[in-house]
């Protein structure tokens, strides 16, 4: 790795059916001046098929380990929650930190995706500064304050 | 009487006990034979036989019919005794074998005895044509009759036709067994009894039990001397001889005394039978000794029993019609209950009818949402007092009276309303629902033949009952009395009872049915707007989003035009979004509801304040929380109400004077409690403020979800707060409402159900 190579952005895994969502999240991200490559995918099973590069990302590649994961706790077919049981139930997943994403501020919903092994929740703002806002102290705690894990990547 | 042990005590009672069924003895005027069953022999003979033929009752004893009478006689008694089988049988001509006069028979079985009562023919033995003439001559002008009173009055006059008596007179009888005589026919030389009421004690109870068995009487001469029977036994069973059914019977010396007192030495009296029971009589009397053969007592019975059918058709008519009446304006109560959804606005549309099928002035229908009366009825009070009475002493039956003031003695205070009460529960179990018919006090003045308590004489040292002596009208007012309800007015009420408890039951079923035809459609309507709020804050929080990114990138341009116009969006969509969460706030409150509990709103009130401190402390606005009561309620929601209330109180503040909120408990008018007393016991929480108050007609609008008096400019927000708040004071059984004046200052109010248990307590709390 050559020192006076940018490193590579960190890689930010988000499952986000919507594609306003996508656009706004991306917008947020470019706003708050956070260099990240941004991956999507629509739902939980396709975020399994990252994970365990599978299907359409088994190619060599096509899914490069994520950072951080950013979960839309309400998808179709594999909704988020599950997928977050799925993943902590399964040995080669469950070290991802995942960072819910909801429009829901109910206590229950919030009580529930911790109980579950989320890492932390966000609820999303519809104004965007304070999306902005969030975004960056969220960036800035995962990726300055915390100390991640480091996996080797299986072998394919 | 002779062997009846001198009693202690004398009161007319004692006449009921009087055996007079078996005075062992009969008047002169006839011969009395009895035989026994099987071998028709003499068992039984009065003493007066020599009268009616040259033989000794003493040697008659043991001898056979056939050997008494001679043979045509005897044969035809025998054929009548076969033929009929009946205790009473037709009148047959009969002679002695030992010669004398033709005499008529007559002949009964009673006690295991045969019976054969003989009576001189008095006069040439009338043809059976001329007979049946006079009878069903009678009988026609009987049935022409159209009142009951002028039929009885027909009767009078054919039986004194046919009898000759010098007065015939219709006698009816009263529930308590007094009498009054309702039609007469007499001479113009003997007094007229017309209209007048005799006590009970005038035909005792035994009598009135003989005249059952026996329609007929017989004393032509008052002053007769008794044929002993000889032996008075019967041998069957060790008893004196039951003479019942006879016609010869030696009546009582009281009532011979009675006779003597009125001037009359010859009566004869004929029941009138309604089936089992004695409806009456038809007496006769003559101031001379007067005997009626025995074809004009024949002729007088079926006259009598003539008029019992008719009177029976008549009663029944009168039934019948009031049925049929009762039955029309049961069909327009159901009608009108139907149209106007409501038994007691049925039942006032109809009271007029109602009131005049069943003879009574007033009704009343009592029950726990309250008391509707129609007509005269006593003050509402009484009325409580009088179902407490009736509740306790009554249960589920129903009562009925026409003296209510004997009873209940404070009732002689609206007498003149309702001395006759007919109480009709509607429900068996508590909550007591019941109806009650009224009748005034009729102050009837009863003209008694005499002074109905009897007089207790003392004869020749002995205590002796007699009759009284004078029969001079004496009068009775009677106060406190109604006319008496009649069983046909009875059954009616408890149709009218049926119909409205099946109304109510059908409209309980019906509202049972539409209430959870609404739970279910409100939570539908709740889940329905909590998904639509949910669903709609998707796409809206993304025209946020955009909006928002859109203006971010115009404004540095410094078109302001540009910039007005996202603004625009924003601002829109911001309130969009506020409404939103306004409406799903609405819809939640139904969702979120906890059971109620008892929860000190003092306790309550002080956490709003505190939760509000800021907002307070930047409006310099003060606070007074006057004492509050424990309630029921949902604890979380209850401070929602507050809140609600509190804030608006802060917001709405009038800008030139300091803003003043007091928080207390109002008492209850004497209107509010009433309309409050279905939820028991309640209280009025107040949150009076100085601010700006509003044009009370919009006082029932503004709790209405959405509805606000300013443009969102003036004041925030979306107009759901006092939504909410009606919807959770509902929710508790109570009520909202604000009482306001356009720059003074607004009372905004709520009632809650004070928990039972503490009912008592809250005038204490209120102490310092």
């Amino acid at each position: 790795m050559s020192p006076n190579r940018e490193p590579p952005a960190p890689i930010v895994l988000v499952a986000e059916d919507h594609i306003h969502d996508k656009i706004i999240l991306e917008e947020v991200f470019s706003r708050a001046g956070i260099k990240a490559d941004l991956r999507f995918v629509g739902d939980g099973e396709q975020l399994l098929d990252y994970l365990n590069r599978r299907g359409r990302y088994a190619e060599e590649g096509a899914a490069p380990t994520p950072a951080l994961i950013l979960l839309d706790l309400n998808m179709p077919r594999l909704d988020g929650r599950r997928v977050i049981r799925m993943m902590r139930g399964d040995e080669t997943l469950r070290h991802f930190p995942v960072i819910a994403l909801s429009t829901s501020e109910s206590q229950k919903h919030i009580t529930e995706a911790y109980s579950i092994g989320i890492n932390a929740y966000l609820v999303k703002p519809a104004n965007i500064p304070d999306y902005v806002a969030k975004i960056a102290s969220l960036w800035q705690f995962w990726m300055a304050t915390a100390s991640l894990p480091v996996v080797e990547t299986p072998p394919p | 009487m002779n062997d009846r042990p001198a009693p202690e005590k004398v009161d007319p009672t004692n006449c009921d006990r009087e055996p007079i069924h078996i005075p062992g003895a009969v008047q002169p005027h006839g011969v009395l034979f009895a035989f026994t069953e099987e071998r028709f022999e003499v068992v039984n003979v009065s003493s007066n036989l020599p009268q009616f033929a040259p033989l000794q009752p003493g040697d008659m004893l043991g001898r056979s019919l056939a050997d008494v009478f001679e043979p045509c006689s005897a044969a035809a008694l025998r054929a009548a005794l076969d033929e009929t089988g009946a205790t009473v049988g037709s009148l047959i001509p009969v002679r002695f074998a030992a010669g004398g006069a033709e005499s008529v028979g007559s002949i009964h079985r009673h006690d295991g005895l045969t019976f054969v009562e003989l009576e001189r023919q008095e006069h040439d033995a009338s043809d059976a044509h001329d007979f049946f003439g006079r009878t069903s001559g009678a009988i026609k002008r009987l049935q022409a009759a159209q009142t009951l009173e002028s039929a009885c009055a027909a009767a009078a006059a054919e039986v004194r036709k046919i009898t000759g008596f010098d007065r015939v007179k219709v006698y009816r009888f009263a529930d308590d067994f007094s009498g009054q005589v309702i039609a007469e026919d007499r001479d113009q030389a003997v007094e007229s009894f017309l209209g007048l009421h005799f006590p009970p004690s005038d035909i005792p109870a035994q009598a009135r039990k003989l005249y059952c068995l026996n329609p007929l009487r017989v004393i032509p001469d008052i002053d007769y001397v008794p044929a002993p029977i000889v032996p008075n036994l019967n041998p069957l069973n060790g008893q004196p001889i039951d003479l019942s059914l006879s016609v010869l019977r030696s009546v009582s010396p009281i009532h011979l005394e009675y006779m003597r007192n009125i001037g009359m030495r010859g009566s004869m009296s004929i029941s009138i039978m309604r089936g089992e029971r004695l409806w009456g009589l038809i007496a006769c009397h003559n101031r001379e000794p007067r005997q009626a053969g025995p074809d004009a007592r024949q002729a007088a019975e079926m006259i009598a029993q003539v008029l019992a059918w008719q009177i029976g058709v008549m009663e029944e008519e009168a039934v019948t019609s009031q049925t049929l009446k009762g039955k029309a304006i049961q069909r327009s109560l159901i009608s009108d209950i139907e149209q106007l959804h409501d038994h007691r606005a049925g039942l006032v549309r109809n009271s007029a009818a109602l009131l005049e099928l069943m003879g009574a002035s007033g009704l009343c229908l009592h029950s726990r949402e309250g008391v509707t009366t129609l007509g005269a009825t006593p003050p509402e009070a009484a009325i409580e007092r009088l179902v407490n009475v009736l509740g306790r002493a009554e249960g589920t039956e129903l009562f009925q009276t026409d003296r209510l003031s004997a009873l209940l003695p404070e009732a002689a205070a609206y007498a003149d309303v309702a001395s006759g009460v007919l109480a009709v529960p509607l429900s068996r179990s508590p909550p007591r629902r019941v109806m009650l018919w009224f009748r005034p006090e009729v102050a009837q003045t009863v003209r008694w033949a005499g002074d109905p308590d009897k007089p207790v004489t003392n004869v020749e040292g002995e205590l002796r009952l007699s009759p009284r002596k004078s029969f001079a009208a004496w009068t009775e007012e009677t106060r406190g009395r109604a006319i008496p309800w009649q069983s046909h007015e009875i059954a009616a009420a408890v149709e009218i009872r049926d119909l409205v408890t099946g109304v109510i039951l059908r409209n309980t079923e019906k509202l049972e049915r539409v209430n959870s035809q609404l739970a279910r459609s409100n939570e539908e309507l709740e889940a329905f707007a909590h998904v639509a709020s949910h669903d709609i804050k998707e796409p809206l929080r993304h025209i946020e989003a955009f909006a928002g990114m859109l203006g971010e990138s115009i404004r540095p341009l410094g078109d302001e035009r540009l910039s007005n116009l996202v603004g625009g969006i924003e601002s829109s969509s911001r309130r969009l979004r506020n409404l939103i969460k306004d409406l799903a706030e609405f819809s939640q409150v139904g969702r979120r509801a906890k059971p109620l509990a008892s929860a000190s709103l003092q306790q309550i009130a002080e956490e709003v304040v505190a939760d509000l401190h800021q907002r307070i402390e930047e409006t310099a606005a003060t606070v007074e929380i006057g004492a509050l009561p424990d309630v029921h309620c949902d604890h979380n929601q209850m401070r929602q109400v507050l809140q609600n209330l509190l804030s608006n109180a802060v917001k709405y503040r009038h800008p030139d004077r300091p803003c003043h909120i007091r928080i207390f408990t109002a008492t209850l008018g004497e209107d509010e409690r009433r309309s409050d007393a279905a939820q028991g016991a309640a209280t009025r929480i107040c949150i009076s403020d100085n601010g700006i108050g509003f044009d009370p007609k919009y006082a029932g609008q503004i709790f209405e979800p959405f509805q606000r008096l300013h443009g969102p400019d003036a004041y925030e927000g979306s107009g759901i707060g006092l939504a909410i708040c009606r919807k959770i004071v509902q929710r508790h059984g109570g009520a909202v409402g604000v009482e306001t004046s356009p720059g003074l200052g607004s009372t905004f109010w709520f009632t809650l159900a004070t928990p039972p248990e503490t009912r008592t307590q809250a005038p204490e709390r209120s102490q310092p």
